[in-house]
C-alpha cells in the first residue's frame, strides 16, 4: 500500500519537476535562441549520422560486426551510473521547496520523483536523437521493431543505473558535508583532472594518428562479456540475433533484483542527507572577520574608479568561486600546452610569452567584464543613488579586470626571459600585452552589458550569477582571434620577416583602428546601459 | 483542568540541538494542548526556526523527543497528514501558477480532487488571489507569495499548523486576513504554532506564549502570565514584557 502511494506521489513529483524544467527551457527568448542554436548544430550532424547508422545496419552481418559493440555495451552502464551520480551531485541531491515536499510525502516518493524527472529530462535531450539513430539502424538491418526491443533491454539498465547513481551521488554529498575540506580538495582535483583530460585528449589523438594504432585493439580488453551478451538481447528477432547466453539472463536478473535494493539504499541515504544537519553550522564556521578599513593601495587609491576596482577585487578574493566561469579557458589552453611541451628550445620562450599575452588579454575582460549588470544588480539600488556616475562604475570594473590581466600579460613575457627569450622580444610582447589588455577590458564590459544574466544558478557547487555562455564564447572568439592575429603580426614584425610596405602599414592601421574602435564603442555602450538602467 | 496526553497536539521533551560546539537549543520542553494558538517569541538567533524544524521532523534533535498528535515525528508517513508548515521563505515554484501550485500540493496531500478544487477556489477567493490565480508565481509580489504559501499549508486541513512569520511583508489587509484565518482555524480545533516578531499579532490571537532566548525557554504561559512574570501591569503590552523577559535572561546570563 505504502509503495503504491509512494509511486503515485513520486510520479506526481516527477511530472511537476519535469514541467518546471520544460518551462525553464523555454522561459525566455534568450533560452529559446540557445535551444535553436543547439538544434541547428546537432540537427546538422544528424544529416550525416542517420544515413551512416542506416548503412551500418545494412552492412552488419552479426552483432559483433557492429563497430565497437562490445566496449560500447560495457561502457553504457558505467557511463549511465557516472552520469546519474554527477547529476545527483549537481542538481537532484535535494528537492526544491523541500519544507513543502518533505512534510507532505515520504522520502522514498521524493527520490522516485527526482529520479523520474531526471529520466524525463534525459529523454528530452537524448531520447529523440537516440531513438532516431536506433530506428535508422533498425531499418538498415531490416528490423524496424529494434527500437522497441532496444527499449525493453535498456529499461532495467537505466533504472538500475539511476537508483545506484543516485545512491552514490547522495553518499558523496553526505561525505562532503561531513568533511568540508574534502570538497575544496575535490574542486582543485577536478580542475586538474579537467586540464589533464584536455591535454591527454590532444596526446591521444596524435598518438592514434602517428602510430596508426587500432582503436578497436585498444578498447577490446575493456569489454565485459556478460554485459555484451545482455545488450545483444536487443537484437533478438533480428537477422543479427545470436544465441541467448545464460550470462545475459543473469545480468537481467541481477539488474531486476538490484534496482529495488538500490531504491531502498537511496531512500535511506537521502533521508540522512535531508533530515540531518551539518555537524557545525555553516554560518558559524564561515563567520570570518576583517579588521581595519577598506583602504585600497596605490594605484587603486588614486581615482574613485580605482577604489571601486579594489572593492571588486577584495570581494572576489574573499569568494573566489565567482571566478568559476573562467574555467572555460582551460579547453583552449590545454591544447596549447601540448604545443608548448613539444616545441623546440628556440621557440619555447616566444611561445610562452605569446601565451601569457593571450591569457592576460582574456583575463582582463573575462574576469569581471562579461556580466557587469548581472553582477552589480543586487547593489544597483545603492549604486544608482550614489554620487559615482555610470562612467566611474564601468571604469571600476574595467580596472579590476586589468588588475588581473595586466600582471599576466606583462609578467609572463618578462618571465619568459628566464628560458632564453631575446630581451627585444620580451619588451615587444610585454608592450603588446598591455595594448591587448587595454582593448579587451572595455570590449568585455560592452559585450557583457548587451546580454546580462540576472538569475543565480548553481555553478561549480556555488549559487551565483554567471555570464551567458553565448557571451563568453563570443568574447573568446573575438579576443582570441584578435590576439592571434596581433601576436602573429608582432612575431613576424619583430623577427624581421615583414617589410614595412604601405600594405603592411595599412593592415596595422586597420587592425589598430578596429581594435580601438570596437573597444571604445563597447565601453561607451556599457556606460549608456548603466546610465539607462532601471530596476525592474 | 490539566490536559492529558490525549489532549496534547505538540509534546516536546527536553529538546537539545547542537551544531558542533554550538548549542542552538538546550532542554526545551513544550506541551501544547489541542486547539491552542501558541505564540513562539524570541530575538533573532534564539533558535525559533530550529525548534520549528525539529517539531515538523525536518531536522533531528541531538537529544529529546517530539510527538505531534501522538505521532513521533520520526514516523514521517504518519506525521504528514497531521501537520501543515509555512516556513519563513515560502516554498513555492516560480514556474507554476498559484492554481497549479495548490493543485499539486493537494495531490501530494491526497486531498480528493473535487474537494481540493472546491477548497482551492474558496481560499483563492478569501485571499483575493482569484484574479491572479493563473499567473505564474514568479511574477507575484511578496504578499501574494506569502498568501499562496499560507493557503498551501492549510489545504489538507491539518490538525497542527506551524507558521513562521506568516504576516511578514504583508499589507495590513492581507495581514488581517491571515490573523482572522488563524483564529478561525483555532476555533475549528486546529492547533497553531505561531512564530513571529510582530508581537501585536501574537497579543491579538495567542492563547499561550513562550519566549525563547539563546536556545532556552525563559517564559511560558498566557500573555497575562508572561506580563505578570515580567512584573508588568495589565496596561503594558506584550512587547514590554518580551523586552523585560529577554533583558532579565541576558542579565542572568552575564551575571
Amino acid at each position: 500500500m505504502s509503495l503504491r502511494t509512494d509511486v503515485r506521489h513520486g510520479g506526481r513529483i516527477a511530472r511537476a519537476e519535469f514541467v518546471r524544467s520544460l518551462r525553464g527551457y523555454v522561459g525566455s527568448k534568450r533560452r529559446l535562441a540557445g535551444l535553436a542554436v543547439v538544434l541547428l548544430f546537432f540537427g546538422g550532424n544528424f544529416a550525416f549520422a542517420l544515413p551512416t547508422a542506416y548503412v551500418v545496419g545494412r552492412t552488419a552481418r552479426s552483432v559483433d560486426a557492429i563497430p565497437f559493440f562490445a566496449p560500447a555495451a560495457t561502457a553504457v552502464p558505467v557511463v549511465l551510473l557516472g552520469l546519474a551520480a554527477l547529476r545527483t551531485l549537481e542538481r537532484i541531491g535535494r528537492v526544491d521547496a523541500e519544507e513543502l515536499v518533505l512534510t507532505a510525502v515520504h522520502p522514498r516518493a521524493v527520490v522516485l520523483g527526482l529520479v523520474g524527472a531526471e529520466l524525463g529530462r534525459l529523454a528530452v535531450w537524448f531520447g529523440v536523437p537516440l531513438a532516431a539513430t536506433v530506428t535508422a539502424f533498425g531499418l538498415g538491418v531490416g528490423a524496424p521493431w529494434l527500437l522497441l526491443s532496444a527499449g525493453v533491454v535498456a529499461l532495467p539498465l537505466v533504472c538500475w543505473a539511476a537508483v545506484w547513481g543516485y545512491t552514490a551521488g547522495v553518499g558523496v554529498l553526505r561525505l562532503l558535508r561531513r568533511l568540508p575540506g574534502v570538497r575544496r580538495v575535490l574542486k582543485g582535483a577536478g580542475l586538474l583532472v579537467l586540464v589533464g583530460f584536455v591535454v591527454a585528449s590532444q596526446f591521444l589523438g596524435r598518438y592514434l594518428v602517428a602510430d596508426d594504432t587500432s582503436v578497436r585493439a585498444l578498447l577490446s580488453p575493456l569489454a565485459f562479456d556478460p554485459l555484451t551478451d545482455y545488450v545483444a538481447l536487443a537484437f533478438v528477432g533480428t537477422p543479427l540475433a545470436r544465441p541467448t547466453s545464460p550470462w545475459a539472463l543473469t545480468v537481467f536478473a541481477g539488474l531486476a533484483a538490484l534496482t529495488p535494493v538500490g531504491l531502498a539504499v537511496a531512500t535511506r541515504q537521502a533521508s540522512r542527507l535531508w533530515f540531518t544537519d551539518t555537524p557545525a553550522r555553516t554560518d558559524a564556521r564561515e563567520a570570518k572577520t576583517s579588521t581595519g578599513w577598506l583602504t585600497p593601495p596605490a594605484p587603486f587609491a588614486w581615482q574613485p574608479a580605482g577604489r571601486i576596482a579594489w572593492g571588486v577585487l577584495v570581494r572576489t578574493a574573499r569568494r573566489p568561486q565567482r571566478l568559476g566561469h573562467l574555467v572555460i579557458v582551460l579547453f583552449f589552453v590545454g591544447p596549447l600546452g601540448t604545443t608548448v611541451v613539444q616545441s623546440s628550445r628556440e621557440a619555447l620562450g616566444p611561445l610562452v610569452a605569446a601565451a601569457g599575452v593571450g591569457l592576460g588579454a582574456y583575463l582582463a575582460g573575462a574576469t569581471f567584464g562579461l556580466n557587469p549588470l548581472g553582477d552589480d544588480r543586487p547593489q544597483m539600488p545603492f549604486l544608482l543613488l550614489t554620487a559615482a556616475d555610470p562612467r566611474t562604475l564601468v571604469r571600476g570594473r574595467v580596472l579590476a579586470g586589468l588588475g588581473v590581466g595586466l600582471p599576466v600579460a606583462v609578467g609572463v613575457p618578462l618571465a619568459s626571459a628566464l628560458v632564453g627569450t631575446d630581451p627585444l622580444y620580451v619588451a615587444v610582447f610585454a608592450a603588446t600585452g598591455v595594448w591587448m589588455c587595454l582593448a579587451a577590458g572595455p570590449f568585455a564590459v560592452g559585450l557583457g552589458c548587451a546580454y546580462p544574466i540576472y538569475e543565480e544558478r548553481e555553478f561549480w557547487g556555488t549559487e551565483m550569477v554567471v555570464p551567458s555562455t553565448l557571451v563568453t564564447v563570443a568574447y573568446l572568439f573575438v579576443v582570441g582571434g584578435g590576439s592571434i592575429v596581433g601576436l602573429v603580426a608582432t612575431w613576424y614584425a619583430v623577427t624581421g620577416h615583414l617589410a614595412v610596405t604601405p600594405a603592411f602599414v595599412a593592415g596595422v592601421g586597420v587592425y589598430v583602428a578596429l581594435t580601438a574602435g570596437l573597444s571604445y564603442g563597447s565601453y561607451r555602450y556599457a556606460i549608456r546601459r548603466y546610465r539607462r538602467y532601471t530596476l525592474a | 483542568m490539566p490536559s492529558t496526553d490525549a489532549d496534547l497536539a505538540v509534546e516536546a521533551t527536553d529538546l537539545r540541538k547542537e551544531y558542533g560546539p554550538e548549542v542552538a537549543l538546550d532542554g526545551v520542553s513544550l506541551s501544547i494542548s489541542t486547539g491552542t494558538v501558541y505564540g513562539f517569541l524570541g530575538p533573532n538567533g534564539a533558535g525559533k526556526t530550529t525548534t520549528m524544524r525539529l517539531l515538523t521532523g525536518l531536522a533531528q534533535p541531538t537529544s529529546g523527543t517530539v510527538r505531534v498528535c501522538g505521532v513521533s515525528v520520526d514516523d514521517r508517513r504518519a506525521l504528514a497528514a497531521h501537520v501543515g508548515y509555512l516556513p519563513e521563505t515560502p516554498p513555492l515554484y516560480d514556474e507554476f501558477s498559484a492554481r497549479e501550485q495548490l493543485d499539486y500540493v493537494a495531490d501530494l496531500r491526497d486531498v480528493p480532487r473535487d474537494v481540493a478544487r472546491e477548497r482551492i477556489d474558496d481560499y483563492l477567493d478569501r485571499f483575493d488571489l482569484t484574479e491572479d490565480a493563473d499567473r505564474r508565481i514568479g511574477s507575484y509580489s511578496k504578499g501574494m507569495r506569502q498568501k499562496t504559501a499560507f493557503v498551501q499549508s492549510v489545504l489538507h486541513d491539518p490538525e497542527v499548523l506551524f507558521l513562521d512569520e506568516p504576516t511578514s511583508g504583508l499589507d495590513p489587509r492581507a495581514a488581517r486576513r491571515i490573523r482572522e484565518s488563524i483564529v478561525e482555524f483555532a476555533d475549528a480545533g486546529t492547533t497553531v504554532f505561531l512564530s513571529t516578531h510582530i508581537l501585536p499579532v501574537v497579543e491579538a490571537v495567542a492563547d499561550e506564549v513562550a519566549v525563547l532566548f539563546e536556545g532556552r525557554l525563559v517564559a511560558e504561559g498566557s500573555p497575562m502570565d508572561v506580563k505578570a512574570r515580567a512584573e508588568m501591569g495589565e496596561s503594558s503590552s506584550l512587547e514590554d514584557a518580551f523586552l523585560a523577559v529577554t533583558s532579565d535572561a541576558r542579565s542572568a546570563e552575564e551575571g
